[in-house]
């Protein structure tokens, strides 16, 4: 069995806290002085994976998908470039504009800083899993009646905040709603049309 | 680079002989929903970034690190071997220059994002560094190395008028300042690029552009190939702002590598590469000599102003802006520096114009003790249907509640400092030549086809709009068709000029398809054509028979209405006004300044659909908040790299920046449809200015107004109160 520098080995799981100390060696022992729950933490820590693509599985709006990517590929490129679900926007690519908003088990993440890996065994939900067929989810109809949109590139990304804003607060003032929808940007500045169908969705159920 | 000039036609136009815009319209002037809004909110929308083609490659740019250097020597043979990769292209030779961090020096495509980086790295390039210019102040030196062919400067010719000497001889009050703005970038959410495919010699690319028939012309020329070759498509697209007029580099380099690959490719520029290479608003510097008389007439302007476009581009600006200097004289110099070449940007030169003359306007007030409205009401032109200003800067002052503004500095305690402030903008607009097809189908839906596009301001709605309107029927029936060069020729949406061009070529195409179908009926109706008319869904007969929109199409048997039109005149006009006035907070502890509120009075001619109108101009105020407050390319000045090229220190405003603005739009049909992308991006910055200035009682005379110039200003000013 290949062994790693940090003393794991390739299958986590057959690994005994006795072997894990002997690989750590003294050295680390007496500088990091691991407690018990440290040790057994790592010793179950997810075993390194890649470089080259590596199989995982993606529970994306309720639907499991089964890919391989590399280690590195992050969620919203996952999704986008492997799963051909391009509706989730990637903008400034470095967490600051929100284009890539997806729900992550009930909160609002960006996924070009969340690896695909990292969102294994999560439920994902991007902007295309919101409509039911041709019906537009409360949010996506409030943004299209008070023209909360313009070039639209921006828009899924502060559709799925405001989905994930009201499924918390159904009724929020609208300093709550300004507070909440600050992580995304806008270029084209719809924001006028975009706080006001926040303030009017109506019947997104509470998450 | 292409630019998007301002286009100047006549203010009113003689009314369309055959198809004047309608008296009582049923749809224009409305509010209607945009019609693409359901597919862009549910993420179907596929702009350019989200196309992907059967055994689609992704390519990536190798850019110089340099500021300016020469490629000694360029070795891709690594890349070449590197895993996945399928195509390489040297885009630069051994001893050919680069000239600004960005600089495209080669590139490649692979079969995924990740494989396509990974080669970028093993392109070992041996620059020579060279002596480069970071900003102004360094090309401007007398001692600065000559980096620019003919000159780091180019020093244009004087534009005088009147009596320069006469005109400071009658001023009571000489201000003398020197004003400046920054260099934004545009910031398009969908970065430039597009995915290209060949099918032999034909090209189809998927580009992110604002101009499909300019991209198909640039990529022909660039590739050398017929026109007849090259297909451009853009169903959607994220944002140009003047940024996006042809294929450019990034989309020449993509073709040849789908050819050199023989697969399509994709090459979408990340954001650093969008900051860097892709076009920026010039900065504007402006040494100002103005004079007043005891009355407050302004009596004479004396300019040099200067700015940078970049590397070897120019950095014009209208100056002065709107008001009358009667004697007056101005010398431009554009100053090259090693950085990305400047483009047009939402109302290119206007507002680095206006900001320097309204700020100046409200020092000259403030010398004659006048009111800033009373002062511009006394300096504005005469009052004509594109020069409204006399008329909206008491309708604005109304708005805001301008009687309670105090004399420049908030007297009340405390650090919290209130003022108002208020600017001016014009624009040109007008149409143009477009070109459309309609078909009137036997089953009553009709097809509008235009080889314009929608870059977000609603161009697919004002189509189906215009059509619905023109043969009285409702909008659902219409499929408007656009964005795509195998469609009649329209021009770039730039310019403010989408609109006026598109509207006219429409209400004339879809008035002779109605025409066509009266002449086909008519018989069956029992009437001459010219008795027939269209509205509320029915064709009726003057004095007779009435049949059913529906019905009246089964009567073309099995053979579609089918006709082309065009642009015509008498539908359009050009030159827009409008007055912004805005409210602000400012922290003289902090520095930090929040705007509370901007009104708007704005023209643009006949309104086509009030709500997307009232978007756009949220919009440019918006912009305008921005490139007050917050934006600002920023290099180093040692090295020439820009410090900034993300969207978390390039700062652009977020929801808790926006201040209340309310719009007050003036409808003149009887002008015809104008344009309204850029007027209202224009005078939001300088309105903001002139309000710190009312709430400190000192002159920002640089944007944008950061914290630190806020606080050094009242520094200057002998600290605060």
């Amino acid at each position: 069995m290949a062994k790693n520098d940090q003393g794991g080995t390739d299958d986590a799981g057959t690994v005994s806290r006795r072997d894990f100390f002997k690989t750590v060696g003294v050295g680390s022992l007496a500088t990091s002085v691991l407690t018990a729950e440290d040790a057994e933490a790592q010793a179950t820590a997810p075993r390194a994976v890649g470089p080259g693509d590596v199989p995982i599985r993606l529970r994306i709006n309720g639907r499991e998908h089964a890919l391989n990517v590399e280690p590195r590929v992050t969620l919203l490129d996952a999704v986008r470039n492997r799963l051909d679900l391009t509706g989730t926007k990637r903008v400034c690519d470095r967490g600051s504009c929100g284009a890539c908003t997806m729900i992550v088990d009930g909160r609002a993440i960006y996924s070009c800083s969340t690896l695909a890996i990292e969102a294994q065994g999560k439920n994902i939900r991007t902007i295309e899993g919101l409509a039911s067929g041709t019906v537009l989810h409360p949010v996506q109809q409030a943004f299209c009646d008070t023209d909360g949109l313009m070039c639209g590139f921006c828009t899924p990304g502060f559709v799925v905040a405001t989905v994930a804003l009201l499924e918390k607060i159904p009724n929020p003032t609208p300093e709550q709603a300004r507070k909440h929808l600050d992580g995304n940007i806008c270029r084209c500045g719809t924001y006028v049309g975009v706080l006001e169908a926040a303030l009017n969705a109506k019947g997104v159920a509470r998450g | 680079m292409r630019q998007v000039p301002e286009v100047q036609a006549a203010a009113r136009p003689q009314k369309h002989e055959k198809y004047p815009w309608p008296e009582k319209p049923a749809l224009i002037g409305t509010e209607v929903k945009r019609i693409d809004g359901p597919e862009k909110a549910s993420g179907r929308a596929r702009y350019a970034y989200d196309i992907k083609r059967p055994g689609m490659l992704y390519a990536k740019i190798l850019r110089s690190p340099h500021a300016h250097a020469r490629i000694v020597s360029l070795d891709a043979s690594a890349a070449e071997k590197a895993p996945g990769v399928r195509a390489v292209l040297p885009w630069r030779k051994a001893g050919e220059k680069v000239v600004y961090q960005g600089d495209e020096v080669a590139a490649v495509a692979a079969v995924t994002e990740e494989q396509a980086l990974d080669a970028l790295r093993l392109i070992k390039v041996q620059y020579e560094p060279l002596p480069h210019l970071a900003n102004v102040e360094q090309a401007m030196r007398a001692e600065a190395p000559l980096v620019f062919e003919g000159g780091n400067v180019k020093v244009g010719a004087a534009e005088e008028n009147g009596d320069l000497a006469a005109g400071f001889k009658a001023a009571a009050h000489i201000v003398e300042n020197t004003y400046n703005t920054q260099v934004q970038t545009h910031v398009s959410l969908e970065t430039h690029g597009c995915v290209c495919e060949w099918q032999g010699e034909n090209l189809t690319a998927w580009v992110s552009t604002q101009a499909v028939h300019g991209t198909r012309e640039g990529f022909a020329k660039a590739l050398n190939i017929p026109m007849n070759n090259v297909r451009v498509i853009t169903e959607y697209m994220g944002g140009g702002f003047g940024s996006k007029f042809g294929p450019d580099v990034q989309g020449i380099i993509c073709a040849q590598l789908a050819k050199k690959a023989a697969a399509p490719v994709h090459l979408l520029l990340d954001r650093k590469e969008e900051h860097l290479a892709t076009g920026n608003r010039p900065s504007a510097y402006a040494r100002i000599k103005a004079g007043v008389s005891a009355d407050g007439q302004v009596t004479a302007f004396d300019a040099e102003t200067w700015g940078t476009g970049g590397a070897g581009a120019g950095s014009g600006f209208p100056l002065p802006y709107i008001y009358q200097f009667p004697n007056r004289r101005r010398v431009h110099k554009d100053v090259y520096i090693n950085a990305g070449q400047q483009r047009a940007m939402r109302a290119p030169g206007h507002p680095q114009g206006c900001f320097i003359t309204e700020v100046l306007m409200d020092e000259l007030a403030d010398r004659v003790r006048m009111d800033p409205v009373q002062f511009r009401l006394k300096n504005l032109p005469d009052e004509a249907p594109n020069a409204m200003w006399k008329s909206y800067f008491p309708m604005a002052a109304e708005m805001i509640g301008w009687s309670r503004r105090h004399p420049t500095g908030d007297p009340s305690p405390g650090p919290i400092k209130r003022g108002l402030g208020c600017a001016a903008n014009r624009w040109g607009g007008a149409g143009r030549g477009t070109r459309a097809h309609c078909e009137i189908n036997p089953d009553g839906t009709v097809i509008m086809r235009t080889g314009t596009q929608d870059i977000g301001t609603g161009t697919r709605t004002i189509v189906a709009m215009v059509t619905a309107e023109t043969l009285g029927i409702p909008m659902d029936l219409v499929t408007p068709q656009i964005g795509d060069s195998n469609y009649p020729f329209s021009g770039g949406s730039g310019g403010s000029t989408t609109c006026a061009s598109v509207s006219p070529a429409i209400r004339v195409t879809a008035g002779k398809a109605r025409d066509a179908l009266f002449a086909r009926i008519a018989p069956q109706l029992g009437a001459a054509p010219e008795a027939l008319s269209a509205g509320n869904g029915r064709i009726s007969a003057q004095g007779g028979k009435s049949v059913a929109w529906k019905d009246a199409c089964k009567m073309l048997g099995t053979e579609p209405v089918s006709v082309d039109g065009e642009w015509e005149a008498g539908l359009s006009a050009s030159g827009t006004s409008g007055v912004q006035m805005s409210e602000v907070e400012v922290d003289i502890e902090t520095g930090i300044t929040r705007v509370r509120r901007i009104v708007c009075v704005q023209d643009m001619g006949l309104v086509v659909d009030a709500k997307t109108a009232k978007t756009q101009i949220y919009g440019g105020i918006i912009g305008g908040v921005n490139y007050a407050l917050f934006e600002e390319r920023l290099l180093d000045r040692n090295t020439a790299q820009m410090v900034n090229p993300d969207m978390e220190f390039y700062l652009i405003g977020a929801l808790s920046d926006i201040p209340q603005i309310d719009v007050r739009i003036v409808n003149q049909p009887d002008r015809g449809v104008i344009g309204i992308g850029e007027p209202p991006a224009i005078s939001t910055a300088a309105a903001i200015a002139n309000a710190v200035r009312n709430a400190t009682g000192v002159t920002i005379r640089s944007l944008p107004l950061t914290p630190d110039k806020v606080l050094a200003a009242l520094e200057r000013a002998g600290g605060t109160n």
